[in-house]
């Protein structure tokens, strides 16, 4: 069993680096469109003071985008594979103390947010998703040693 | 061995040092397109204290801050709920009126913007707003308000004036249009419409979508 997954662990590891990296490369990139929206999305949590929230709406697209990229390239796969955890962590709680506050918004992970109707959201769906890519973070943490990776 | 994994670990900084750059030449370049430019032109009734928004009757009070998106669907909806009350509360002077035309659902929204700031250097800010919102495109950034579109637009409410086309066509008020972004950014307006009397805002879930409660919430703020 254990053997078995020593043979499997560098595609695992690999395989975790393209959806996690493709995930936060494409989140980046589709907000970089629009950044109004992007700074518009982050106010909507209501967490941050409003000169902050707008700071990480610009800044947010570039980072998932930098964090994105090494996690596809396989560089730096283990601090970038939790540094996409924390990221995802961030945005779990965001979205969940949105819904416990009962504001009514879209996460705006993929460009879009700010507020929507109340049918319109999506809480639930969005921090499943969230957790799924928080774990594979955390595996590429442990496990940063992979296939068709810059990293030695 | 040795020399190659020295060669890998070049290779290896080189593009952790590519990445670390395109980051933050992106937020730098971010952060200052999206801060307001005072070199902007902007139109002669927009004030910088304002939040560069378009002001209509400066000597009245109260005051009512209108957001909007010219492609937004609910300010359309808005618009045909309230606008014909709101249009009356202007011509009679019994409110000043600032409108901030947000550009944040695309190109389009920032050339209707810039043909509604055009009008409102002609005096036709109000009715270029309504022909606007009447002639909303079914979807967004369809390509519909061209600014041959916009002018006819213009010439249909009776602005004839050759500035006008100018302005439209060379999109005079473009940069000012990311000014409006960045105040209402700092203002905190995060869907539209939003309308504040006195700087309280209107309850979105009751006020907007019915006009005696949108009169209601107005007489609250002290417009009689």
């Amino acid at each position: 069993m254990k053997a078995k997954f020593f043979i499997y662990q560098p595609w695992l590891t690999f395989m975790a680096r393209l959806i996690l990296g493709g995930i936060l490369v494409a989140a980046g990139g589709l907000k970089i469109d629009n950044l109004q929206k992007s700074a518009m999305a982050v106010r909507s949590y209501e967490m941050l003071p409003i000169g902050v929230a707008n700071f990480l709406g610009y800044a947010l697209p570039w980072i998932e985008i930098g964090i994105g990229l090494l996690l596809v390239i396989g560089v730096a796969v283990g601090i970038s594979g939790l540094l996409g955890a924390l990221t995802m962590f961030a945005f779990i709680i965001a979205i969940s103390q949105a819904w416990a506050r009962g504001l009514n918004i879209d996460c705006g992970c993929f460009g879009g947010g700010g507020k929507v109707d109340p049918e319109d959201t999506k809480y639930l769906s969005e921090i499943i998703r969230d957790i799924g890519l928080l774990v594979l973070g955390i595996y590429l943490y442990y496990f940063p040693k992979g296939k068709f990776g810059l990293d030695k | 061995m040795a020399t190659t994994s020295g060669g890998d670990k070049g290779t290896r900084n080189l593009v952790i040092g590519m990445i670390l750059f395109i980051v933050v030449v992106g937020v730098i370049f971010s952060l200052i397109s999206s801060r307001a430019n005072s070199t902007a032109a902007i139109p002669a009734t927009v004030s910088e204290a304002e939040g560069y928004g378009i002001v209509l009757n400066p000597e009245s009070s109260p005051k009512i801050d209108v957001y909007i998106d010219y492609q937004c669907p609910a300010c359309r909806i808005f618009e045909i709920i309230n606008g014909g009350y709101l249009n009356e509360v202007i011509a009679q002077k019994k409110a000043k009126v600032v409108f901030h035309p947000m550009t944040f659902i695309g190109p389009e929204s920032v050339l209707a913007a810039n043909a509604a700031a055009c009008a409102a250097d002609e005096n036709k800010f109000v009715d270029m707003n309504l022909a606007l919102f009447q002639n909303q495109s079914e979807s967004e950034n369809s390509g519909k308000w061209s600014s041959e579109y916009l002018v006819a637009l213009g010439k249909s409410i009776g602005i004839n004036s050759s500035n006008f086309e100018t302005c439209v066509n060379d999109g005079n008020y473009i940069k000012w249009t990311s000014n409006v972004a960045a105040a209402s950014a700092k203002a905190d307006v995060n869907g539209t419409p939003t309308i504040f009397v006195n700087g309280k805002q209107l309850d979105r879930n009751t006020d907007y979508g019915d006009q005696a409660k949108f009169k209601a919430a107005l007489a609250a703020g002290g417009v009689k």
